[in-house]
Formats: C-alpha cells, sequence, structure tokens
C-alpha cells in the first residue's frame, strides 16, 4: 500500500472517451509499463427516508477491486459531520436490512472501470467513469507503492503524471489533502494538512467519493436546465455531448 | 481481458452457491460458578485446542438498535470490542430465533461483519441508539467447526470501571456453529456434543422471547 | 398379529438374502482359494476377506436390531426325525444333508451345547457328585456369605454416590440461571435498568452515554492499513473525532 492520487482527465472537444483512454494506455504501454489486470470503484448512495426534525442523511457505500474483500463506506448526517468505516463485505447485506429508513439511490449508482497497469514502483489505472451506464469522464488513479505519506513522494507522482499524460499538474498538493478539516478537541473546525499523515486505503475511497459527488452533481445541473445527459446506453458515449466543464472543473482543483 | 466482478456479484455469488455462512445454530445453558472448573476440565478432554486450551477472551458488547417506520421490532446489531487483545471491532446481525420441534436446536439467520473502530459513532450517526451493553469474559473451545464459549455476563455501571457486577452467579454456555444454508445436519452433530456434557450442563434451545 | 407375522417374514427375508450373500462371497473365496492359489496376491485375498466381514456385519446388523418380534423367542422343534434319505432336503442344501436324523439335530438346531461347552459341564457334574452332603453345605454357606459381603460393599458405594451425584446435580446448573441470562444476552434484560438512557433525546449525538467511555478507550484499534484517518486523532478526543471534508460538503448533492 502507497499513496495514491486521483486525477480526472480533460477531455478536449470532439473526442470519445475510449479513444483517449486507448491513446493514454497505449502510451502507457510504450513507456514500458505493463498491463496488469483490471480495476472497478463502485458508489452506491443510501438516503434516509425523511424524519421529522432529522436533517436527511445519505451513506455511501463504495467499494474498491483493489480491497476486494471490504467494503467502505461514509455517513454524512447532514449537519456537515462525515463518519467513515471500513467493514467486510457483508455490510452490503446489512445495508439491505435497512431498505425502510435508507433507500438506495439507483439513478445515481456510479463507478469507475478500466484497465490497471504497474510501471516499476507505480500503479496507474485508466477509469472511465460511467453513471447508469452513462459516460461521464476519465479518472486516472495513480499510486507511488514504496511510500505511505503525499509530502515525500507528491513531486515523483506529479513528474510521472505529467509524464504521461502530457498535461501540468500544479505544483500544490492536490486539493483532498490540504482542505480536510478536523473538529479539535475544543469542538472548533480546524484545517488539517494530511500530506503529512500515513495515507490508508479509505483515503483513495474519499478521493473516488469526492469525484463522483463532482459528477452527480452536474447531472442534477442538467437536468434542471432540460439537458440531458447524452445518448447510447450499453457503452461509452461520444465526449462532445458532454459540458466541457467536467474535465475542467476537477483541473482547476488540482 | 476479464471484467472485474462487482462487490455486489460476487455476494450474490456466494449466497447462491451457500459458501456464504448465515445461519447459527444454537444451544444454551449455564453453570453455576462453583460446578466451572468441573466443566472446564470436561471442555478440555473434549474438544480439540487441547494444547492451547482454554482460550479467553474478554469482550465489551453494545447493543444497538434503529426503530424503523412501518416496521414492528426495530433492527438490532451488535457491536463487540475485544478489551484484553488489539482486533478488530466485530459487528453482528441476528435473526429472528426460529424454534422448530423437529430441529435439534436454535436457528437463526447471523451475519458477522469485521469492521473498523469508527462502526458505534457510524451506527449512532444513522440513526441507531444503545439498546444495552455488558461485558462477557470467559473461554472458548472448538470441537470440529462447534464452538463453545463459557463466559460471565458482566453489567457495566456507569462511572465504575473497576467493580462491576457479575450479573448471576452462573457462567452462561453456549454451543454454537454458524454455516451457510443447507447444512442442517450440523444440529445433530451438536445434540450429540451437548448430550457429552450432561449433567453438567442441560444445552438447550431456548428462545428468549418466550421466557417467564 | 398379522402385521407382525409380515415382520417377521420380511426379517427372515432380509436375514436369507444376507445369508446367501454371505454364502456366495464364502464360495467366491474358497473358489479362488483352490484355482488361483498360485497367482493369488494379498490385497486381493484382503479385499475377499473384507467382503465376507461386510456380510457378517449386516448380518448381525440384522439381527441385533431385531425390528420383528424377537427372534430368540421363537421356538424350533424337530418334527420328523428319520434315517431315510430326504431327496428335497437334499436338494435345498446343495447336496450337503441327505438325512434328518438323530445324529445330525443337536448339531443343526443347536439342540446341544458347544463340544468343549458340554465337556467342561461334564467336569463339574463329576465334581459335583465326588462332594460330599456336608462340605458341599459348608462350601454353600461360606460362598452366600462372601457373596452377600460384596454385595453389602456395591449397595454402600452406590448408596453414596448416588447421593452424591444427585448433590452435584443440582448443584451445576440452575434453569433460572439460564433464562436469566439467555434473557439477559438477548433483550437486555436487566441489563438496561442502570443506563439513564430514557431521557436521552433522539437527536443527540454520541455523548459519552451513547457510545460508553470503555468502547473508546485510547487503544490503538484496527490494523494501520484498514483504519479510518481519525485513527490518531482517537485517544486524546475520544468523542470529538469528526473528519470533515469541506470540499466535499460543498458540492454534496443531498444536503438538504
Amino acid at each position: 500500500m502507497g499513496v495514491t492520487v486521483l486525477q480526472p482527465y480533460p477531455l478536449p472537444d470532439g473526442k470519445s472517451g475510449a479513444h483517449i483512454i486507448d491513446l493514454l494506455g497505449k502510451r502507457l504501454l510504450s513507456l514500458g509499463a505493463t498491463h496488469a489486470g483490471q480495476f472497478l470503484v463502485d458508489c452506491e448512495t443510501f438516503i434516509s427516508t425523511p424524519q421529522h426534525g432529522a436533517p436527511t442523511r445519505a451513506v455511501h457505500v463504495l467499494h474498491n477491486s483493489e480491497y476486494p474483500a471490504s467494503t467502505f463506506s461514509m455517513i454524512d448526517n447532514g449537519t456537515g459531520k462525515q463518519v467513515s468505516l471500513v467493514a467486510d463485505n457483508i455490510f452490503d447485506l446489512l445495508m439491505l436490512k435497512m431498505t425502510a429508513t435508507f433507500t438506495s439511490k439507483k439513478q445515481t449508482k456510479i463507478e469507475s472501470r478500466g484497465a490497471r497497469f504497474e510501471y516499476g514502483d507505480f500503479v496507474i489505472k485508466l477509469g472511465s467513469v460511467t453513471m447508469m451506464e452513462h459516460f461521464k469522464g476519465i479518472l486516472i488513479e495513480i499510486e507511488y507503492r514504496p511510500c505511505v505519506m503525499l509530502s515525500y513522494c507528491w513531486e515523483m507522482i506529479r513528474e510521472m503524471l505529467q509524464g504521461f499524460l502530457g498535461i501540468n499538474v500544479a505544483k500544490e498538493y492536490p486539493s483532498y489533502f490540504t482542505t480536510q478539516t478536523i473538529i479539535n478537541a475544543m469542538g472548533q473546525q480546524q484545517v488539517h494538512p494530511k500530506q503529512n499523515d500515513i495515507y490508508e486505503p479509505m483515503d483513495t475511497v474519499k478521493q473516488y467519493l469526492e469525484h463522483f459527488t463532482n459528477y452527480r452533481k452536474h447531472v442534477q445541473m442538467h437536468t434542471a436546465m432540460g439537458g440531458t445527459g447524452g445518448g447510447g446506453v450499453g457503452g461509452p458515449v461520444v465526449m462532445g455531448m458532454q459540458p466541457s466543464s467536467v474535465g475542467g472543473a476537477g483541473m482547476g482543483r488540482a | 481481458m476479464s471484467t472485474v466482478a462487482s462487490a455486489r456479484e460476487s455476494l450474490s455469488h456466494a449466497l447462491q452457491n451457500r459458501f456464504l455462512p448465515n445461519l447459527e445454530f444454537l444451544l444454551q445453558g449455564s453453570i453455576l460458578d462453583s460446578a466451572v472448573e468441573h466443566l472446564m476440565h470436561r471442555l478440555k478432554g473434549l474438544c480439540d485446542n487441547v494444547d492451547t486450551s482454554p482460550e479467553t477472551f474478554h469482550d465489551l458488547e453494545v447493543c444497538m438498535s434503529l426503530r424503523q417506520p412501518n416496521q414492528n421490532a426495530p433492527l438490532t446489531l451488535r457491536v463487540r470490542r475485544a478489551l484484553d487483545r488489539d482486533a478488530p471491532f466485530q459487528m453482528r446481525y441476528l435473526g429472528q430465533p426460529e424454534v422448530d420441534q423437529r430441529k435439534p436446536t436454535l436457528v437463526r439467520s447471523c451475519m458477522d461483519c469485521a469492521c473498523t473502530n469508527g462502526i458505534l459513532e457510524f451506527l449512532t450517526e444513522m440513526g441507531f441508539r444503545l439498546d444495552f451493553e455488558y461485558i462477557a469474559k470467559g473461554f472458548m473451545f472448538r470441537k470440529g467447526r462447534m464452538k463453545i464459549t463459557v463466559s460471565k455476563l458482566i453489567k457495566i455501571i456507569p462511572g465504575k470501571q473497576q467493580d462491576n457486577d457479575p450479573i448471576s452467579q452462573s457462567y452462561i454456555v453456549e454451543l454454537s456453529v454458524v454455516a451457510p444454508n443447507g447444512q442442517e445436519s450440523v444440529g445433530e452433530e451438536m445434540r450429540v456434543f451437548a448430550d457429552q456434557l450432561k449433567p453438567l450442563v442441560q444445552l438447550e434451545k431456548i428462545d428468549y422471547k418466550r421466557l417467564p | 398379529m398379522q402385521r407382525e407375522d409380515k415382520h417377521f417374514e420380511m426379517t427372515l427375508d432380509a436375514v436369507l438374502t444376507r445369508l446367501n450373500d454371505l454364502k456366495l462371497a464364502v464360495h467366491a473365496m474358497i473358489q479362488k482359494l483352490e484355482m488361483e492359489y498360485e497367482t493369488i496376491n494379498w490385497p486381493t485375498f484382503l479385499d475377499n476377506f473384507a467382503l465376507i466381514s461386510s456380510h457378517l456385519t449386516g448380518l448381525t446388523k440384522i439381527l441385533a436390531k431385531e425390528q420383528c418380534p424377537p427372534l430368540r423367542n421363537r421356538t424350533v422343534l424337530p418334527l420328523l426325525v428319520s434315517m431315510d434319505r430326504d431327496e428335497t432336503l437334499v436338494n435345498i442344501t446343495e447336496g450337503r444333508v441327505p438325512v434328518f436324523s438323530h445324529d445330525i439335530v443337536p448339531d443343526y438346531l443347536r439342540t446341544r451345547p458347544d463340544p468343549i461347552t458340554e465337556q467342561k459341564m461334564q467336569q463339574n457334574e463329576q465334581k459335583a457328585a465326588n462332594l460330599t452332603n456336608d462340605a458341599a453345605m459348608k462350601q454353600v454357606t461360606q460362598y452366600n456369605k462372601v457373596v452377600s459381603h460384596v454385595l453389602d460393599m456395591v449397595t454402600k458405594a452406590r448408596e453414596e454416590w448416588e447421593i452424591e451425584s444427585s448433590a452435584r446435580i443440582q448443584q451445576t446448573s440452575s434453569i433460572s440461571d439460564t433464562h436469566l441470562l439467555v434473557a439477559a444476552l438477548g433483550m437486555g434484560k436487566g441489563l438496561k435498568m442502570t443506563m439513564p438512557m430514557g431521557g436521552m433525546p433522539p437527536m443527540a449525538g454520541p455523548g459519552q452515554m451513547m457510545v460508553p467511555p470503555s468502547i473508546r478507550a485510547p487503544s490503538p484499534m484496527g490494523g494501520p492499513g484498514l483504519s479510518p484517518g481519525n485513527v490518531q486523532q482517537l485517544g486524546k478526543a475520544p468523542s470529538a473525532v469528526k473528519t470533515n471534508i469541506k470540499s466535499a460538503n460543498q458540492v454534496h448533492p443531498f444536503s438538504r
């Protein structure tokens, strides 16, 4: 286990997601990386049925094929507090026992899946994000395995990212690591820089959740505007349909 | 290139092919403090883990329940934490006991799930409320796939961490197996084992809902 | 009555088939020994033995079970004993027993004990005949004395053991305790009383009451690999571990 950074890849106009992924994969292979299986990260969100005086709570349940025996979940109690949990797979079945209280929002089921590459100490995953079979964007996961603290290896990860993606990656630590707040012993919120913390699998999952939430938000905006998510069922659709802001928003954060 | 199966898919696969242990077969009884040594000797002789036995445990169990709309009984989850060693928290769901006269043991659905230590806070945020809690301290034996525990139940008195009260002058003795669906034969195996502990302990199927 | 008869017949049939199996097996074995004594090897020989012994076990099982009215309650009487050759008998015994005569009856119907037993009986009878009346009486009284003494000892030990064991049965477990403990495990009976939970407002956060202090003791729980991000702070501020992801929260689609 090492440090993982999740990087959205901006899609140029007129190019399909499959095309870009293909291109990036070829680039990795020609660099000397080896293809090492597939990966899948999925997320399902359960919403509490409204009750008197209680804010709506959301339970996000995620799986990461890198940790096949675990289920990751985050609860958002509606007042800004989040609690995370790592549990055995069987947690999924327990969630089904609570359907009277927590119902799954099936239409927001979202996942990132694709090929997994190994390149020396790096593991790179090229994920295409789909929600309800609709293509949403590309998320690139890069893990540097020998290290467990971002501050020690961020430069190396950044170098690697720029190298094969061919885009400029900001020098600052990714926003996930700098904007974490904790509540201190006095009960006050405090910004807690995470780049010096020991990295944990939950951090990867939290990054995915952050990006997934962004993708979902865009859909909501579009449906609100009377727009459409885009066409074909059963495969990635042409990217021209997608608003360029999907990639743009992610890039601004990096 | 084969694609990765999603976690939900592999879970339902495990359920369908009956290798997900989700049924608990249970017999319960008790033994007075004065006779517990006697029982321990017998269990040492009968059980598998002779060289290492008895394995001790000291757990805190917290029972949390969630009232759900349109449902009579609240959903109850039990969270167990080992006080004597570093181990993940264990969350357990137990279904309604099925007391079938023809079956030799009590049968109920059961799901065990190891968790990180945020589980209690997580459940609280989900709306679960503490129902009751106690400390179980005792010994564990194994015989094949059967598990035998001899434990003292201790009531927790708030503010008094040290001298908590045992709730009875007896140890509770439980004989259980958690097995996948369709392995009902294990009940007979348990019955035979329970007979070997007579007359020291009477292990029986007891439905706690029907107790006086 | 009829059902009993039917049952009896069924058992007899079963015994008969078993016997036939056994006979065939023995037959095959003998044949093998006679015909193939030069080529036969130990494993096949032992296999044959195993076969025979399994047939024997099957037979004893049927006899031991005695699902039917016990066979030993039946009496078999030789109705006709004759010195003449009996063709049907020759047939059904495959030529082994041509005549059902006085010579044969004791062996085949077991009206006589084993030769060894018979010999012993005779010896004893001789001994008894040689004894004088007085000596016999003396021995009998002596023997009675010894036996009654042993009987006394056994009954005494048994009484003691019974008292002890009945006392112990009462001591080792109590049904009321069992019920108390099972109810406590199942429903928390007797465990809830001391918790001041009743007045807790439903929306209260995870205060110290909700999550008992003992469960949050500052021992480092969970392996470093799979614990959530707040492990380090857990010890210092038990109730205040709240990881908040601001960015995710701002863009959260489901809040309010």
